[in-house]
C-alpha cells in the first residue's frame, strides 16, 4: 500500500507552547488509522493540520506526494466529522448534507439522489425536513457523518465522533463506521481516547502522549507488544511492576525469579514488567509462585475483577472464578505473558524535548 | 413560561400608566378638535405633510443602509477577534455614546459650517468651500454618526454566537470565503441585521434635533413637525397627535414586515 498522507517533522506551537513535537506519520491509502491518546495529547491538532485549519510552525505535510502546507482547507480532498458535529443550525437535515454538493454546483436532481442515498446509509430516511435541533445526539452524529461522506472525499477525518453517544449506540455506530469505511474504500483518520474503540475498529493505531507519537502498529502489535509501560497501561488495564532483568530469559520481580521470552537487555538492567490482568492464573495458595490476599472482588459481567495484595504489590486479576475477599491465593504467570519494557523515565511535563528511550 | 400574576403586576401597572394611557390619549387627541368634539379633520390634514413624511422615511432609510454597510464588516471583525481585543473594540464603539447627544451634534455643526474647520482646511489645500451644513447629506451624516452603535451592538452580539467551527465546517465542505459568507455567515446573522435595522430606523425616522441642527429649515422631518405642533408656534396638539399616530402605525407596519421576513428566528428580535 502506498502512502496517501505524510506528516514530516511537524511542529505546532500555541502561544509559544509546543503542542506537537516533530510528528512523523505516514498514512496509507484506504486504511482505517486511529490516533489514540489521553485528552490534550494533540490528537485534534494533528487532525486539524491534515484538514488545513492549523498551520505547522515547522515541518511539511504531503498529500499524494504533493506538499500541501499552503493549500487552504476548502481545496483539500479531505472532509471532517467535527468533534461537536458543527451542523448548520439554519439548515435542515437535507440541506446540511447537501451543502458540499451545492458548493460544487452539482445539479439539484443528482444532488437530491445522493443525499437520499446517504440518508439511507446512515439510517435517517424520512428525516430530510427535520431541523437540526429536533435531532438526538446520535442522529446529529449521523447527519455529520453523512454530510462529510456524501462528498466522497479521499480522506475522512473523524474527531471523537462517538464521544457523546451512550454505550449501546456507540457500539452500533462503531460497526457501522467500519462497514462504511470498508465498502467505500475511503481512508479514515479517526481520533479517540477510548482504547477499546481504537483496537476494535482500526487497521493501525497511533498512540500519542503529550505531543509525541509513542508507537504505531496494528491493534495486535500495540496490545501484545506495547513499547513502554505507558502504552501498555493506556491500551488496557495492566499490572506494571518494577523488576530487574538478570540475564536473557530471566527476570526478577515481586521477590521471585521468572522465566520469560525477552532478550537483549543489559545484565541487571532495571525494567518494567507488564502483566495483563487476564494473564494471571489463580491457583491454590501453596501452588503459586506469588501468594497474596484477595482485597476485593467485583463482578464485571464476563469475568470477576479481583484486587490482590501480595509480595509488596497490588495485583489486578481478571478471572472467571471468584475468590472470597480475605482468602489467601496463589498466582502464576506463564513466560509468554510476561512483557519486559525499558523503565520509562518520568517525563518532565514542562520540558517538551523528548529524546526517546535510548538508555 | 408561566409567570404568576403577582410577579407580573408591577409591569402591568407600568404598562398601563406609561404605554396604554398615553396611547389612548394620543388617539383621543387625534380624533378630536380643540373643544373635544369628534373630527376627522386632523387625520385628513396629515396628507398636507406628505412631503415631510416621505423625506423623513427616505433620509432614515439612507442612514440605516449606510449604518448597516459600515457596521456589518466592523461587527464581524470584532466578533472574530480575541476576547481581550473584543472588549477594547467595543469600548471604542461605545465611547462616543458617553458624550451628550446634543453636544455631539453641535460638534458636527461647527465642523460642517461654511466657515467651519473642514471647509477652512479644504480652502487651505485649494478646494472648496462646500456647502455642507443645512443639506440632507449633513442630516444623514448626523444620523449615521449618532445611531451607528445601535447597529453595531446587535450585530456584534448576534455574530459572537456564530461559532468558528461552523465557518470551518463550511470551508471543510469546499466553500471559499465568498461562499462561507453567503451560505453561512449572512443567513446566521440575519436576526442581528433585523434588530439593527429596527434600532436605527425607528429613532432615525422620528428624530428632530439632528435635522433641525444639521439640516436647517428646509430639511424638516416628521419629528420636527410633531414638535412644532406641541411646543412651536404652530401650536396644534390635535394635529400633532394625528401625525404621531400615523408615524406609529407606519413604524408598526415596517416592523411587522421585518418580523415576517424573519419568521423562524425569534432570537434577537425586539418585539
Ligand atoms: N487554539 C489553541 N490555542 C491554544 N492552545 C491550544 C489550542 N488548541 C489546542 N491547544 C492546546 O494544545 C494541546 C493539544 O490539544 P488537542 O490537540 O486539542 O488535544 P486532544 O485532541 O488530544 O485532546 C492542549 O494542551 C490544548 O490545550
Ligand atoms: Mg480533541
Amino acid at each position: 500500500m502506498e502512502n496517501l498522507i505524510v506528516l514530516k517533522d511537524i511542529v505546532v506551537k500555541f502561544d509559544g507552547e509546543q503542542v506537537l513535537n516533530s510528528i512523523n506519520l505516514e498514512i496509507r491509502d484506504k486504511e482505517f488509522i486511529t490516533l489514540l491518546g489521553p485528552s490534550g495529547c494533540g490528537k485534534t491538532t494533528t487532525l486539524r493540520i491534515i484538514g488545513g485549519f492549523v498551520e505547522a510552525n515547522e515541518g511539511d505535510i504531503f498529500f499524494d506526494g504533493v506538499r500541501i502546507n499552503d493549500v487552504p482547507p476548502y481545496k483539500r480532498q479531505v472532509n471532517t466529522v467535527f468533534q461537536k458535529y458543527a451542523l448548520f443550525p439554519h439548515l435542515n437535515v437535507f440541506e446540511n448534507i447537501e451543502f458540499g454538493l451545492k458548493i460544487k454546483k452539482m445539479p439539484p436532481k443528482e444532488r437530491s439522489a445522493k443525499v437520499k442515498e446517504m440518508l439511507e446509509l446512515v439510517g435517517l430516511k424520512g428525516f430530510e425536513r427535520r431541523s437540526i435541533d429536533q435531532l438526538s445526539g446520535g442522529q446529529q452524529q449521523r447527519v455529520a457523518i453523512a454530510r462529510a461522506l456524501v462528498n466522497r472525499p479521499r480522506v475522512l477525518l473523524l474527531d471523537e465522533p462517538l464521544g457523546a453517544l451512550d454505550l449501546k449506540l456507540r457500539k452500533e455506530m462503531q460497526t457501522e463506521l467500519k462497514r462504511i469505511q470498508q465498502s467505500t474504500g475511503i481512508t479514515f483518520i479517526y481520533v479517540t481516547h477510548d482504547q477499546e474503540e481504537a483496537l476494535t475498529m482500526s487497521d493501525r493505531v497511533v498512540v500519542m502522549k503529550s505531543g509525541n507519537i509513542l508507537q504505531i502498529g496494528t491493534p495486535q502489535d500495540i496490545y501484545n507488544e506495547p513499547i513502554n509501560a505507558f502504552v501498555a497501561d493506556f491500551i488496557g488495564e495492566s499490572n506494571i511492576i518494577p523488576g530487574i532483568m538478570r540475564t536473557d530469559y530471566h527476570v526478577e520481580f515481586a521477590g521471585n525469579s521468572f522465566e520469560c521470552v525477552d532478550t537483549g537487555f543489559d545484565p541487571d538492567q532495571l525494567v518494567d514488567v507488564v502483566v495483563r490482568p487476564e494473564d494471571i492464573k489463580v491457583v491454590e495458595a501453596d501452588e503459586g509462585m506469588i501468594s497474596g490476599v484477595v482485597k476485593s472482588v467485583i463482578f464485571k459481567g464476563v469475568h470477576y475483577e479481583m484486587l490482590v495484595e501480595g509480595a509488596g504489590e497490588d495485583w489486578l486479576i481478571h478471572s472467571t472464578v471468584a475468590s472470597e475477599p480475605g482468602t489467601l491465593i496463589g498466582m502464576n504467570i506463564l513466560p509468554n505473558d510476561i512483557h519486559i519494557m525499558d523503565r520509562e523515565e518520568e517525563p518532565v511535563l514542562s520540558e517538551q524535548k523528548e529524546d526517546g528511550n535510548e538508555d | 413560561m408561566k409567570i404568576s400574576r403577582s410577579t407580573a403586576m408591577p409591569y402591568i401597572i407600568w404598562m398601563i400608566i406609561f404605554t396604554v394611557i398615553p396611547l389612548i390619549l394620543v388617539t383621543y387627541f387625534a380624533f378630536t378638535d380643540g373643544n373635544g368634539t369628534f373630527t376627522m379633520a386632523n387625520i385628513s390634514e396629515v396628507k398636507d405633510y406628505v412631503a415631510v413624511i416621505f423625506r423623513s422615511i427616505w433620509l432614515a432609510f439612507v442612514a440605516t443602509v449606510i449604518c448597516l454597510i459600515i457596521a456589518y464588516p466592523l461587527a464581524y471583525v470584532v466578533s472574530r477577534a480575541s476576547e481581550k481585543k473584543q472588549k477594547t473594540y467595543l469600548l471604542l464603539v461605545m465611547l462616543p455614546m458617553w458624550m451628550n447627544f446634543l453636544l455631539r451634534t453641535y460638534a458636527w455643526m461647527t465642523l460642517l459650517e461654511n466657515t467651519g474647520i473642514i471647509n477652512r482646511l479644504l480652502v487651505m489645500i485649494g478646494i472648496g468651500p462646500f456647502a455642507m451644513i443645512n443639506t440632507q447629506g449633513a442630516v444623514v451624516l448626523g444620523m449615521v454618526y449618532n445611531y451607528l452603535p445601535f447597529m453595531i451592538l446587535p450585530l456584534y452580539s448576534n455574530m459572537t454566537k456564530i461559532e468558528n467551527r461552523l465557518i470551518e465546517a463550511a470551508q471543510d465542505l469546499g466553500a471559499p470565503s465568498r461562499k462561507v459568507f453567503s451560505e453561512v455567515v449572512w443567513p446566521l446573522s440575519l436576526p442581528g441585521v433585523m434588530t439593527g435595522i429596527t434600532m436605527v430606523f425607528v429613532p432615525a425616522v422620528s428624530t428632530f434635533i439632528i435635522s433641525r441642527m444639521l439640516g436647517g429649515g428646509s430639511n424638516m422631518m416628521i419629528g420636527d413637525l410633531i414638535e412644532l405642533q406641541f411646543l412651536g408656534n404652530a401650536y396644534n396638539p390635535n394635529l400633532g397627535a394625528a401625525i404621531s399616530l400615523g408615524l406609529m402605525i407606519f413604524i408598526l407596519l415596517c416592523m411587522s414586515m421585518l418580523n415576517q421576513f424573519n419568521e423562524e428566528d425569534k432570537e434577537g428580535m425586539i418585539i
